[in-house]
Formats: structure tokens, sequence, C-alpha cells
């Protein structure tokens, strides 16, 4: 704010100088000076320039449409092929640990695999195959592929957990249906 | 005098032709081998390759083969057998016939040709075991 | 955030209408207030959290995003509290306490990283892997092991175990437990999760424990298998290398593979799975957490049956020679051949019989492409009764189990007929078993008498049962009246029968008269049992293929029918047979064309499950071979036909279904239906008479394994088969 406040003074200072000519400046004798007369650079820009300069002064609104995808080098095949599929990554099953799921990801649909004859090596023709980005929000994954022109769908709902009353005397309740022989 | 302005080549150009058996063997031989030239042969090899000399052409060019004839123009370096390989490439001045120390021992190898480009050339066959396997009509119907 | 709102909210106004249902949908439920009851105040790490009283200091944590280690807690288990990883400090308690046990009381601080926290988790540590081998890099759990990453997190750097004595670490005999779990009991560090799992969720109380402390073993006390149909789950529980996959042992590192999620088709659930795949090649099938259908399990078939994947499989299409042999040859050919055969047909004499793996996608292209050479054939290899002439079909709360997956374990009293859950649906089972259990749900049962895991009251096989029931005469009725959530679970395949009209008379118009206590609740419930069933039914297939085969088609589409509904005697002689799927089965037999097609695990398909929930499978691996996408095929023979089906890509494909059904295409969601008044009059019109006794179709474990054409090639059920038959030889 302050800022601005300062960058405001000596341009409507200026302004006023404008209304006379460059010459005006320079009319001064240059030879009173030591060195070369400070000319404000606005007295010399053109009148477009100024007004440009204006308008940067402002908050800058973009367009809304905002594509990446003339401009990201993606083959316009990729583009317009892929479905990009946006989901919680699901827990592991042979393990407990959840650190790694808690976050929306983007994932390109699987395309097809070949094998190296020699050494059984799978090749793929797909560089978008390895692409998984990670997002915090279905949102912010869904803006991206906006963005991108990809088409996507989501995969996912983001329910809240479950909760789960556990309680370790239910062991010892007595009775025939939870009961277990075995311990 | 004559050698001075090359009427020599005159006269070395009708022995070809005659050595060859005439203009037309000649632009025959001339249109299989890019060359017309005819020497002294010194030998023939098992496949009837004939291997010629022309000691008056200069150390490089002196030796040459002609390849039998039912090759036409598919002939290749690769034909020439290995007894033949070592004249042709200047590394001995015998050629296999009047070399007595070769030895020839039963378990030499048949000399073979460079077989890339032809239907019999090598191609390497898949190493890796077959992922998914198909179904076999004859064997289910048996079942 | 840079964005502006109003940004946001013009981007979605652009989206795809189906994918801003999705995303509406699921915003109104995360809208939903939440309930308040008395909540006690406490702190992890000085964080504050709000619990529910009762709630474990673990899962206090949890909600703080707080992990604590542990290694014998399982949420869907009950509390064993014997591995004491999960020691934590509490302020002001002298000891560490056990997170998992330890309900939490008001105001508690507890400290998760604390030294003394810590010194206990590297105690814990020091014992466990005091006695556990150093196998890591032969151990098949390597890279997806609990204890290596806790140890690696929680251990301490250093070891104090020396075995100067060279006496060796505490060794433990492998067992023998079956075909598909691979036991390395040496590698056990008593968890009892899975003793646990046996006990609670199989219903199968053959594991626990011998001995104490050092002597401690896990296992089934004599030599025997683990003769369950959901063994493998034990496979996921085990933190260790202790209980591993059999057919999967040596086979991949997880680093390794790339994980697809998927959808299982081998039974009518739609369990979700995890396909993982290395070098195009399906490895092996985990489950995937979905709490409205398989929670966290997986039946042994869904996870076993990959194998099956990769054998008798069609990777070539094929015609036959005019001297019956079959020949392999090109696409071209052989479309044009199938082409001309249909061209030469009469219109209305071309059919299609859907088997129990199609897709959606294929059922709609085969429709339309049949419509729009003008024949209505187009019918399911599984009969479902239907009122005459018009398709009882019409309905869909007719042939859906209405009242969910989940809710099953909500009914307070349940009647089975005609279907055996635990092998038709093992993990509707579970459900059954976790409110038998747990909630006090009650069962009754007609049909032959079966093991379901749980006890039930066996009301007998005699359809005259079914009869008193519905007339009120018999006592059990009055029982189903005065339950508050009554529930009425046929199978697919007592009303397949032909007097399934009969029990669909009788039973739905007994289940209309019900007063369930929540007005919403859904008595009439039908078991499938097959995946392509409610999607076939819902494009407008006719169940059953007597009315199809009795036109006398000259041309028949066989997509996937592997099920002997049609077969070499009820076949008209001069038809062309075209059979269109992956698997060399019962159908290729007939063929005269065979189209290669996909399996599951190599589409993106629909897949509509018994409870009316669509769900997609993606593409894991390609087709092997020349094998493609079924739905391409159909619109490619569309082309060679000259009736070309107006839709080039998927999307396209999809926006066609979703003209025909819009719930097809709301993966994930569950449509609600509402016509049981209408369903009960149509079918009332026509009552038909009882034939015979109840039956059911899998009565033992050996009836589980092979089903379809994909576990019919599988050689790992053929095992489990064998396994199971040695067993009950044995005694």
């Amino acid at each position: 704010m302050m800022a601005s406040l300062i960058r405001r003074l000596p341009k409507a200072s200026t302004s006023f100088k404008w209304i006379h000519s460059t010459s005006a400046v320079y009319a001064d004798d240059p030879l009173k000076h030591k060195e070369a007369p400070i000319v404000e650079n606005d007295v010399i820009l053109s009148d477009q320039e100024v007004k440009e300069r204006e308008k940067l002064s402002h908050l800058i609104s973009l367009p809304k449409e905002k594509t990446l995808a003339p401009i990201s080098g993606v083959p316009e095949e990729h583009v317009k092929t892929r479905r990009v599929r946006i989901y919680v990554p699901p827990k592991n099953a042979m393990q407990s640990g959840t650190h790694n799921i808690q976050r929306w990801r983007m994932e390109f649909d699987n395309r097809e695999r070949w094998e190296n004859p020699l050494m059984g090596w799978a090749s793929s023709g797909d560089p978008l195959s390895n692409m998984n980005v990670d997002f915090n929000s279905k949102d912010e994954a869904i803006e991206h592929c906006e963005k991108n022109g990809w088409k996507w769908f989501i995969a996912s709902e983001d329910k809240p957990k479950k909760e789960r009353v556990k309680n370790y005397g239910v062991n010892f309740s007595w009775d025939k249906r939870t009961r277990v022989s075995t311990k | 005098m004559a050698r001075y302005f090359g009427i020599d080549k005159i006269g070395k150009l009708f022995s070809y032709i005659q050595q060859n058996g005439g203009i037309r063997n000649t632009l025959w031989k001339m249109y299989r081998m890019d060359e017309g030239k005819a020497g002294t042969l010194i030998g023939t090899d098992k496949y009837g390759n004939k291997y010629y000399e022309d000691p008056t052409q200069f150390y490089g060019r002196n030796r040459w083969v002609e390849y039998v004839e039912h090759r036409n123009l598919e002939y290749d370096g690769s034909q020439i057998p290995a007894e033949w390989f070592g004249w042709m490439h200047y590394k001995t001045d015998l050629p296999p016939h009047r070399d007595g120390n070769r030895k020839h021992y039963k378990w030499m190898a048949d000399h073979s040709e460079n077989l890339s480009g032809t239907t019999d050339s090598y191609m390497p066959y898949s190493t890796t075991r077959p992922k998914v396997e198909a179904w076999d009509p004859k064997k289910s119907t048996a079942q | 955030m840079l964005r502006a709102p109003m940004f946001r909210a013009l981007v979605l106004a652009q989206l795809p209408s189906r994918a801003g249902i999705l995303f509406t949908t699921s915003r109104m439920q995360s809208n939903a207030p939440a309930k308040a009851p008395e909540k006690i105040e406490v702190f992890i790490d000085d964080q504050p959290v709000m619990v529910a009283p009762g709630t474990t200091v673990l899962q206090a944590a949890a909600q703080v995003g707080v992990e604590i280690p542990r290694f014998c807690y399982h949420e869907r288990l009950a509390v064993a509290g014997n591995c004491r990883m999960c020691l934590v400090e509490v302020e002001k308690s002298p000891k560490p306490v056990a997170a998992c046990a330890m309900p939490v009381m008001k105001g508690w601080r507890i400290k998760t990283n604390s030294d003394m926290t810590r010194k206990a988790r590297e105690g814990v540590m020091e014992f466990l892997l005091s006695n556990h081998p150093l196998d890591c890099p032969i151990c098949d759990q390597g890279g997806e092991c609990d204890l290596q990453d806790q140890a690696m997190a929680f251990g301490s750097d250093r070891s104090r175990f020396t075995d100067i004595n060279h006496a060796g670490k505490r060794a433990v005999e492998d067992k023998d437990i079956g075909p598909l779990v691979k036991t390395i009991m040496t590698r056990c560090i008593h968890c009892t999760r899975c003793i646990r799992f046996a006990s609670e969720v199989a219903g199968v109380d053959d594991l626990g424990t011998t001995g104490r402390g050092n002597e401690m073993q896990v296992g089934m006390y004599v030599e025997k298998l683990f003769l369950t149909e959901l063994s493998g789950n034990v496979i996921d529980l085990c933190p260790v290398g202790a209980l591993t996959n059999k057919p999967y042992s040596f086979v991949a590192r997880p680093w390794e593979i790339r994980k697809v999620d998927s959808i299982d088709v081998l039974d009518a659930l739609g369990s979700n799975i995890v396909v993982s795949t290395r070098t195009g090649e399906v490895l092996r099938i985990l489950p995937r957490e979905n709490e409205d259908i398989n929670e966290e399990w997986l039946s042994d078939k869904s996870r076993f049956a990959c194998d099956g994947l990769k054998r008798q499989r069609l990777i070539t299409p094929m015609l036959r020679k005019p001297d019956g042999e079959f020949e392999a040859v090109e696409w071209e050919s052989a479309l044009i051949t199938a082409a001309q055969a249909i061209r030469n047909a009469p219109k209305d004499k071309i059919a299609a019989v859907a088997g129990s793996l199609v897709d959606a996608e294929q059922l709609v292209a085969v429709k339309d492409l049949l419509n729009r050479l003008g024949s209505e054939l187009l019918c399911t290899e599984q009969k479902f009764p239907t009122a005459d002439g018009t398709s009882g079909t019409d309905l869909r709360s007719n042939y859906l189990l209405n009242s969910s997956i989940a809710s099953c374990e909500d009914a307070d009293l349940v009647l089975l007929v005609g279907t055996n859950p635990r092998y038709e649906a093992p993990l509707l089972n579970t459900r059954l078993r976790k409110g038998y259990v747990h909630k006090e749900q009650d069962i009754a049962y007609i049909g032959p008498e079966v093991d379901l895991s749980y006890r039930y009251e066996y009301l007998g096989n005699r359809s005259l049962t079914i009869e008193d029931i519905a007339k009120g005469k018999h006592p059990f009725a009055q029982r189903l009246k005065q339950a508050k959530r009554p529930l009425i679970i046929v199978g697919a395949n007592a009303l397949a029968r032909n007097d399934g009209k009969a029990y669909i008379a009788a039973l739905q118009s007994f289940a209309r008269q019900l007063k369930p206590e929540d007005k919403n609740w859904k008595v009439w419930n039908v078991l499938q049992t097959n995946a392509s069933q409610v999607a076939a039914l819902d494009v407008g297939y006719k169940p059953g293929v007597e009315e199809v085969l009795a036109a006398q088609p000259k041309v028949l589409f066989l997509l996937g029918a592997d099920g002997n509904a049609v077969n070499k005697e009820n076949i008209p002689k001069d038809c062309f047979v075209i059979y269109q799927g992956h698997h060399g089965d019962q159908g290729a037999q007939l063929a005269h064309a065979i189209l290669p097609g996909a399996a599951y695990t190599e589409k993106q398909g629909t897949y509509v499950n018994t409870e009316g929930r669509a769900q997609q499978t993606l593409v894991a691996v390609s087709p092997p071979g020349m094998a493609r996408e079924d739905w391409k095929i159909i619109r490619a023979l569309s082309e060679v036909v000259g009736t070309v089906l107006p839709y080039d890509t998927l999307d396209e494909l999809r926006n066609r279904m979703e003209d025909i059904a819009p719930h097809l295409v709301r993966y994930g969601h569950l449509e609600e239906n509402n016509f049981y008044a209408q369903a009960e009059q149509l079918i009332k019109t026509q009552a038909s008479s009882f034939q015979g006794d109840v039956d059911v179709n899998q009565k033992s474990l050996e009836d589980f394994f092979m089903t379809d054409s994909i576990t019919r090639a599988s050689p790992t059920m053929a095992k489990c088969v064998a396994a199971v038959k040695k067993a009950q030889a044995t005694g």
C-alpha cells in the first residue's frame, strides 16, 4: 500500500510536467550543472507507453480461460486421446501404513506395452505412462487437467472414514456368538 | 614410342577382347564385373570361382576373382573359400594347389558364405518364456 | 490460493455432465452435518483433539494424522494388544500404555514422540528382531513389510543380540496349510492377526496358538488345510513374511510392479481390487478398500484366479474349416466371414447370448448392432423369471440386492432362500457373519444343508416352506413380520429354475407385506451370481436362452457364453455361431468363427454389481496377441456388415450408454429404486407352482473355485479343488 503511494506521487508531479514540452526541461543551462540533468523517464516516454505503465500499476486481470495445451509441448495425440483418472491412491493391502495415501493423484490410462524378445523387459511408447502427479485436493487436480486440456474423471469419493469403536473388553464378553475356541 | 603415346593400350584392349572370347563376352564381363581385364588363370576353387593374376597391373589390382557364372550379379566376397582367401589378400603368393604345407583335417568345416539379407540369415529367437498360453482347439476337444 | 471462486465455478460449469454429477454428489455428502455426541478433549503431542468417549489412544492419534506404529492392531479385527509396538507415553502415567487397547481419558496428554515412547518402541523392536530371521533378501514380504519399515523407523541402529553359544535363533517348523498360503513360521512375530481373522471374519476356528513365551507357535494344532474361501486375506494381514502368497512366491518385488485399480468380476459383488502387473503380465490381485462392498477383504477365487488369465486364451481370430478343424486367421477374413453370415441371415434370425463376464460396453454395442439389423433376439445365459410376454425385468428392483451390501449387516432377521452366500458371494457372507457376531442378527435358511460359517435357523429344503411363509402360516413368517429390519435374500440360481416365477411371486408379495421400522428399508433382495447379469438386464437383454433358441436363429453371437446354457444339443443345426470372448472354453467349442476379446484386466469396462452399483475396470495389461477390446470388435464388425455403429471412442460409447441407462456411467454410485409396488403387480398376475425342493449349486468349498471360463483355466484353482477333495477324502 505504502509502496504504491510512493510510486504514485512522482507520477502525479510528472503528469503536470508533461504539459510542457521536453525542451522546457533542457532549457535550463546544462553547463550550470556538473553532470547531465536527471530527466524523469516519464517525460521522454510516449503517450502509449505511459498508458501501458498506468495499467501495470493496477491489479492485472488475466483472461479466464487458461489452456496450456498449445504451449506445453505435449503432442496433440496425448492431449486429445488420453483420459486422466483422478483418485486417492488406495492403501496397500499388505501394509498398515497410511501416510502415502492422504492425497489426490492423477494418472493416465494404461497403454500397450510390448516385450523385448531377448530379456523380456517391457517397453512402452507412452511418454505419459509414468506421469503421476499428486495434489492436495481434488479441485487442484481437476484444475490442472483442465488447464492442460486433458479429459479427466474422478474415480474416488472423499467420504469421511467410518469410525469404529474398539474395545479390549470385548475379548472377555461371554457370548455364544463372539466366543472363539482358539486364541 | 608407342608406349609414350599409349598406343600399347589399344593393343592390350584387343588382347583382352581376344582372351575374353569376343566383344560380346567382354561387354558381358564389363556389365557383370565393371571390368573387362583378362589375366592368367591361376586356379579354380571347388565352387567354380576362377582366380586370375596379371602382373602388369599394379599391386592390389593384379589378383582378382571371377565368380562362377551361375551367380550372375549375386556374388559377394564371402563366397571365396578360406583356401583362396590368403592368396587373394596377398598373405601368400602360393595358391592352395601349389602350397604343400596346407593341412587338411577332417574336422575342418566347409566354407559357408555370409547369409545376411537372405532368407537363411540368422534370426535371434525369443529367449523369454511366453506369458500367455493360447487355447489349442485340438487339445481341448480331446478332453 | 490465487484463484477467485467465481473462476472455479465457471470451470465447473463447463465440465462434462458426468463428471459434474460425480463432483456435486461427493461434495454434498461431505457437507452432511456431523453428529455431535459429548466429546472429550485429549492432547496428542500437544495438539488438542475432541474424540468420542471410548476411543482408543491409537484412534485419537489417527484423527490428528499421527500414526502410531502397530503390528497386532487391525481396524477390522478385535483388539489383541499383544505386540506392544504401539506403546506411547501418557503424561503422569508411570509406565507407557498400549495405544491400541487403552481408551482415552479426559485431558490426557499423549506423547507419541517422547524419549520414553521411542525407547519403548526400540525395546519392543529389539525383542522382535532377536527372534526374527534376517532373511529379508529372500523373503516375499520384502519391500512391503511392516516389520522392515518399522525396524527402519523405530528400531535401534545396533544390535545387542550376540549368539556366543551358536545356539541359533528360534526356529519353527513350517506348516502346510493349503495351496494358496505359504507359511514360513520362523518369521512369525505372533501378532495373532491371522487367528483373529479366521475366527472372527472367516468363521473357521482353525488357527490358534500353542505354547507360551519363546515356545509360542501359531498353527492349526493338527496337520490340516486352512479350508476357507477367504484364506488369502491372512496373507495381507500378516505384517511380516510368515504367511505369503504361494502362487506369487518369488515372482516379483513390490517396487517392480505397476498397480492398477480395478473391479473383480468373478462374482456379482464387484469387489474392488488392485491388479499388480509387470512386463505385461498380471502377477497378483490384491483387495482395495471399499467400505460399501468388500471392506478390505477379497475372496480366494478373485485373488488367485489371475493365473487363469494366462491360460487357454484366444489370441487370434479363428474360423472353422469345412473339416471341422479350427484355423487361425487374420482379423480381416474373420470379420468378413462373420459379416457375410450376418448379411445372409434373415433379419430376425440373428441372436446374441451374453455370458457371465461381459461388460456393459459390449452389451450395448451388440444390442445396438442387432437392433439396427432388425433383430430383438438378445438374451443372457442365466434365466430370471419374467412376466409373460413382457419382461418383468423392466423393473430393476426385481433383480437387485436392493438393500445394498453394506446394510446387510444391519438387518436383524435374514431369510436366505436357495442361495449359499458363502460361496456365491463370500464377502456378502462376511457381512452377514458380522451382523450375526456383532449385531445380534438372526439368519434363517431354506435350501440343502450347508455350512455358512455361522449358526442359522434351518427351515429345511422343501419349497412348501416358502409357500407357507408367503401365506403367513409358517411360524417364521410371524418373526419376519415382527422384525425391525428384515431381509429376504433369494439366490439368482433359485430364480433361474423353471419354477422361479413361483419363488418370486410368493416371496415378493410377502416382502411387500412386511412393515420394517424404517420406511426406506428394502426387504426384497436377489443375490446375483454373474457379474454381467444386472447390466445386461438393465440395457434390455432378456434373461434365459430358451426364447432365443426357440426362434431358430441363423446367426448366434456367443458373448463369452461358457455357462453351458447353449450347448451342442439345443443349438439349431444350421446356425452360424460366432464366439466372442477371451477363453477357449465351452462356448468356443461350438463356434464357427472365434473373435478374441479382452478379459476384465485388459479393458476399461463397466460392470454393474448385484446391488446396482456401476463400477469400471481399468486396463492393466493389453489384450494378448491379436485380441482386442470387445466393443471395438463389434464396432469393426458393424462396419463390415454395413450398419455402422455411431461411436468411435469409448467416450462416445459411454454417452450412448448414458442415453440408455444413465446409472451405467455413474461409477461408484448406488442408484435408488422404488418400483416395488409395480413390480409385485406385474409378477402377481401369473402364479405358478413350485416343482421339487430348493437347491443351491455350490454346496461345499470344492464347488467354489471353478465357476467360469477364467477360473476353469486357472491351475491354482485346479490345485485348490484337488486339495479340498483330498482333505475331505482323508477326513
